[in-house]
């Protein structure tokens, strides 16, 4: 088979096409996990801890099991075990209606041995000896990475300038609008699971594991047609799944079971909180010298909190050519919900951590923050991504905001009244690669239709689209004239939806499915055409034809002439980077405006720049960017998870007090989508997101000329630095 | 939520004989986006829920009477949007018809009602929480005096109960001098807005002074005073204010005469500032008169651990809204 490769000139591929499931979305015809129902079905629900560590003296279901609605029970923890925080899983139930079901946890005895517990990083640190989670025998603080290049202290001595700070973001929660949950059902040795999440075949196989031991010949599919959000909590059935498919097995019943918002909150994964306190020196010239950062932050108490080291290891952050760099890590446990992980994890996290303290040298040193930048763009990153995209990237970015124009030094701005005008920029990157291990089938029929067909989900990324679009392109066809079906694990292999690997792993496979369903139905077509299948062409001039010289018919018409045969192509990712590369830059520029007098920040345009090399979809790059950004000013302005010391328990475990921006809260946002086609697909779920907080501290403390050190930026946190500064 | 009987009776009086005299065991419900989370957290546990959808159009309706000075009348059944629409209302009332208007969203405001507004239970996260037994619920002390009062009151001497009344409504009503009529077991009866509410101290408390068998009807008050209301919000899209200030005043060849200020969402109750009311009082309302009102409103101020930055915002607020009910254009836009 001759080599593969996009088409040089492409009709389809990188315009703007509208989700092929738009419609479906916006008039509710879309079904989700949430809105299957089954015959017979029962309401399972999850009773978790109500104290934030303690021993469990008494559970005692005897209530519920006589209840008339009781239909099962499953056990997370037993009398005698330990629950480490408010939201840990003890058991779930299974009843006939989801009020019956409320009712039966309402009559579950539970009595707690109080246990020691400790639920915020200030307090942790006051005492870091004390253990109150797994393993308290190395207490809550737990040292954890350090990294050292060069001579901090010499470069320190020496620099022009030296800039002490710390800077913080607290946890944020997962807020899918969807839930996590799933319903399941089974039908002898096959379960059913309709489940939201961004791995069918991943959720599928962790399934037939669970059940195996029980169920040799276990066979599990998983469906996820739609899905209302995962950003990286979603890979696994996690206890919901399991509880799920576990009452469905023991009761011989379908079985829906869907977090509610406290439980969604305060289990269902977060983005682990980070502090630095960073010493970052420089040179006139803007060259920055030495970083050193002494960085915490916590994941929770669980078994995935040894992760959150590796966030701290990206400090600092794009600038990894600086020549001396001291970091010292900790990891923070605590009595709360485990991470998971979050669009871009660590990224976010270490972008403003470092962002803050870069454009706090420039400002010590009165120069263009931008320029700063350039001066010091890494030589290389690992991701192979090259330092003159970042050059590029810079340059249109400062054309398209007007940066000479609209930039001033901090503090120095225009006003109006009490308003004071800010402008600042941050920098990200990402890697995106794709993977092997996605199998596209395309079928043509003799009625001409063309179906395409893979096991991956669509975390909300427009996947049926990219998969329509591909081969739309390769057969001469819109994208109209071609049906994708994903989400259906049975449908082949797929890997999970994370790292922003889904699109640069099915398209360069729909790409080879499509080139292979082509030239089956050129050989299969050929001779009841009467012509060479060399000479039969897809002509990018003339979509829906098929020619062969000066010979030409409609697609339909060919089509028509395979009768009862079906074309079919399949293709995987090559594995190679002959179709999709990583590696991926952009640059983000916020403009706001500030109320001194309220500490009240007016977002008012933003200007991204982001590649992805080859552009699929402009409209859902764009889509893309947009919904990264507005995702980054929830996190910046917004969102914070809040543990009452006293208590232990969360205080804001809702959509009231956990807030998020609404559409008054979103600025203009203004995307420049960098096409590199030579570079193949690579992913952008994540990139677009990273760099928003940063820009947003940047640009308010260009506006205040003094830095507010934490997020969320809120009028109390705003009001609170400028009050330092001695009042505005 | 807990089982309850649910009743639709169609006149005030059958409404007001299902009502038990303590709180507790029954409760009305109207536009439901208090009362149904209440009882979906077990915060409310009533055996008896009383709907008001069954009264007739009189419940819910605006009157505007003439009249001099005219008057109007607000049904307690009147929803948010009602009353934010208004064109009447609006022109009249300009801070009642803004406060109305930026209440929750548009969800929150096709449901909620004038009633329910001023009658609503507090947001206190503590309060909120079932697990919690603070003094609302029966329990021996407030949570959020040593706990997370970053939302909670400013004006907090003599209070034991540091919650802010949640009312939006309230403050802007007091400042129009309004007046409520309240029905109940024998009969009807008229309570200025000023005293209609209560600081709440214990389970056998509500957030205003109402028996529990008893029904606000209506809320009447007079035209005439220039009046704003301004608040500061964390976001701009449905959120609690953090402080609101309501400014009334009649203005006597440009100055201002009968000021009164009302703050929201800092004390228990909502709190007449009575020094900023005489800082006004006489005076031609200018950025300078209306910053010296906003620095009296702060006036006896206690804050607690986190929410100092609520006095500073009073300060804004009251100035702000004193600008706006004297026509100025606002200078931090």
């Amino acid at each position: 088979m001759a080599e593969i490769k996009w088409p040089q000139q492409r009709r389809v591929i990188g315009t703007k096409v509208p989700r092929v499931d738009g419609p479906d979305k916006a008039t509710g015809l879309a079904r989700y996990g949430f809105d299957i129902n089954r015959r017979g079905m029962l309401h399972a629900m999850i009773l978790c801890s109500n104290v934030p560590h303690g021993r469990l003296k008494t559970v005692d279901v005897s209530a519920a099991e006589k209840h008339p609605g009781f239909r099962g029970i499953f056990h997370f923890k037993r009398q005698g075990q330990e629950v480490f925080y408010v939201g840990d899983e003890i058991l779930a139930i299974a009843a006939d209606t989801e009020e019956h079901c409320h009712d039966c946890l309402r009559l579950v005895r539970i009595e707690y041995e109080p246990l020691p517990f400790v639920v915020n990083e200030e307090a942790a640190l006051k005492e870091p000896g004390k253990g109150t989670v797994p393993n308290p025998g190395q207490g809550n603080v737990r040292p954890s990475g350090q990294r050292s290049v060069g001579n901090v202290e010499d470069a320190l001595g020496k620099a022009d300038a030296v800039v002490e700070g710390t800077y913080s973001v607290p946890v944020q929660c997962h807020c899918c609008l969807e839930p996590h949950g799933m319903v399941a059902e089974w039908q002898g040795n096959n379960l059913t699971v309709w489940c939201s999440t961004q791995a069918t075949t991943g959720i599928a196989g962790m399934l037939e594991a669970q059940f195996r031991n029980r169920v040799p010949d276990v066979k599990c599919r998983c469906i996820t047609h739609y899905m209302g959000g995962g950003y990286g909590s979603k890979f696994i059935p996690g206890p919901t799944g399991i509880a799920c498919s576990e009452l469905a097995f023991m009761t011989k019943a379908p079985v829906k079971l869907f977090l509610d918002r406290f439980e969604e909150q305060i289990s269902a994964g977060n983005r682990p909180s980070a502090t630095a306190t960073v010493k970052i020196a420089g040179t006139k010239d803007g060259k920055i010298t030495a970083f050193q950062a002494d960085i915490y932050g916590t994941p929770g108490g669980g078994a995935g909190a040894g992760a959150v080291d590796a966030y701290h290891q990206l400090v600092p952050y794009v600038y990894t050519s600086i020549p001396n760099i001291r970091t010292v890590n900790r990891t923070i446990r605590l009595n709360t919900g485990d991470r998971q992980a979050f669009r871009a994890p660590g990224h976010p996290q270490a972008c403003f951590l470092t962002e803050s303290a870069v454009d706090d040298l420039a400002n010590k040193l009165s120069l263009d923050p931008l320029e700063v930048r350039r001066a010091n763009l890494p030589t290389d990153l690992p991701n192979a991504f090259k330092r003159p995209i970042y050059e590029e990237q810079l340059k249109i970015v400062a054309e398209m905001c007007d940066w000479k124009k609209r930039w001033h030094p901090p503090g120095q701005g225009p006003s109006k009244g009490p308003l004071k005008h800010g402008l600042g920029l941050g920098l990200h990157t990402w890697g995106g690669g794709g993977r092997p291990n996605n199998d596209v089938r395309v079928a043509i029929k003799s009625d001409g239709s063309v179906l395409v067909q893979c096991s991956t989900q669509d975390l909300g990324t427009g996947e049926r689209t990219v998969l329509a679009i591909v081969v739309a392109e390769v057969l001469g066809l819109n994208v109209k004239d071609v049906t994708s079906e994903i989400g259906e694990s049975q449908f082949g292999r797929s890997t999970g939806s994370g790292g922003s690997t889904t699109c640069p792993g099915t398209a360069p496979a729909a790409l080879i499915a499509a080139h292979r369903a082509r030239d089956d139905l050129f050989a299969k077509l050929a001779p009841r055409l009467g012509v060479n299948k060399d000479d039969l062409k897809i002509d990018p001039e003339k979509p829906g034809k098929i020619v062969a010289g000066d010979k030409e018919w409609t697609w339909k018409e060919a089509c028509a002439r395979l009768g009862m045969d079906t074309v079919v192509g399949i293709g995987d990712h090559p594995g190679d980077q002959s179709l999709s590369s990583q590696g991926v830059g952009g640059v983000q520029v916020c403009e706001c405006w500030v109320d001194t007098e309220t500490g009240i920040v007016h977002l008012k345009n933003f200007w991204a720049v982001q590649d992805c090399g080859l552009v699929i979809n402009k409209l859902a790059c764009e889509s893309q960017v947009a919904g990264g950004i507005i995702m980054g000013i929830h996190y910046a302005m917004f969102e914070e998870r809040l543990m009452d010391d006293n208590t232990g328990r969360p205080l804001n475990a809702d959509m009231e007090f956990y807030k998020l921006a609404g559409m008054k809260d979103i600025p203009e946002i203004h995307v420049h989508m960098m096409d590199m086609p030579e570079r193949g697909v690579i992913g952008i779920g994540e990139p677009p997101t990273i760099s928003t907080a940063a820009a947003i501290g940047n640009a308010i403390c260009n506006a205040l000329g003094v830095r507010v050190p934490r997020t969320p930026f809120s009028p109390m946190n705003v009001l609170a630095a400028l009050a330092q500064k001695g009042g505005a | 939520m807990k089982n309850f009987t649910y009743y639709r009776p169609t006149s005030l009086e059958a409404a007001v004989a299902l009502l038990d005299a303590t709180y507790g065991a029954s409760e009305l419900l109207a536009g439901g986006t208090d009362l149904l989370d209440l009882q979906k957290e077990y915060i409310a546990q009533p055996d008896k829920v009383i709907s008001l959808s069954g009264l007739g159009a009189e419940f819910r309706k605006i009157t505007m009477r003439g009249g001099n000075p005219p008057s109007v009348e607000i049904g307690a059944g009147a929803t948010l949007a009602d009353i934010a629409e208004h064109k009447d209302l609006r022109e009249l009332f300009p801070g009642l018809t803004t406060a109305a208007g930026e209440i929750g969203g548009p969800q929150i405001r096709n449901m909620g009602t004038l009633g329910g507004n001023l009658c609503q239970r507090n947001r206190c996260w503590y309060f909120r929480d079932e697990t919690v037994s603070c003094l609302l619920k029966g329990g021996r002390k407030c949570y959020a005096t040593d706990g997370d009062n970053r939302y909670h009151a400013v004006f907090t001497t003599g209070h034991k109960c540091v919650i802010v009344n949640p009312s939006t409504l309230a403050p802007v009503l007091i400042a129009l001098r309004a007046e409520a009529e309240v029905q109940g077991p024998r009969g009807k009866r008229t309570v200025p807005l000023d005293k209609f509410f209560r600081a709440p101290e214990s389970a056998e408390h509500r957030e205003h002074v109402l028996a529990a068998n008893e029904i606000v009807t209506k809320v009447t008050l007079k035209a005439g005073p220039r009046n704003a209301s301004y608040e500061v919000r964390h976001k701009q899209s449905y959120d609690w204010p953090l402080v609101q200030a309501a400014v009334a005043f009649d203005l006597d060849g440009g100055t201002a005469r009968n000021v009164r200020v009302v703050l929201g969402h800092v004390a228990p109750t909502p709190h007449l500032a009575e020094s900023a009311a005489k800082t006004l009082e006489g005076k031609r309302v200018t950025d300078e008169t209306a910053a010296a009102a906003g620095k009296a409103a702060t006036e006896g101020a206690r804050p607690l651990s986190d929410n100092a930055y609520k006095v500073k915002l009073i300060e804004v607020a009251v100035k702000r809204a004193a600008l706006l009910a004297a026509g100025a254009k606002p200078y931090w836009e």
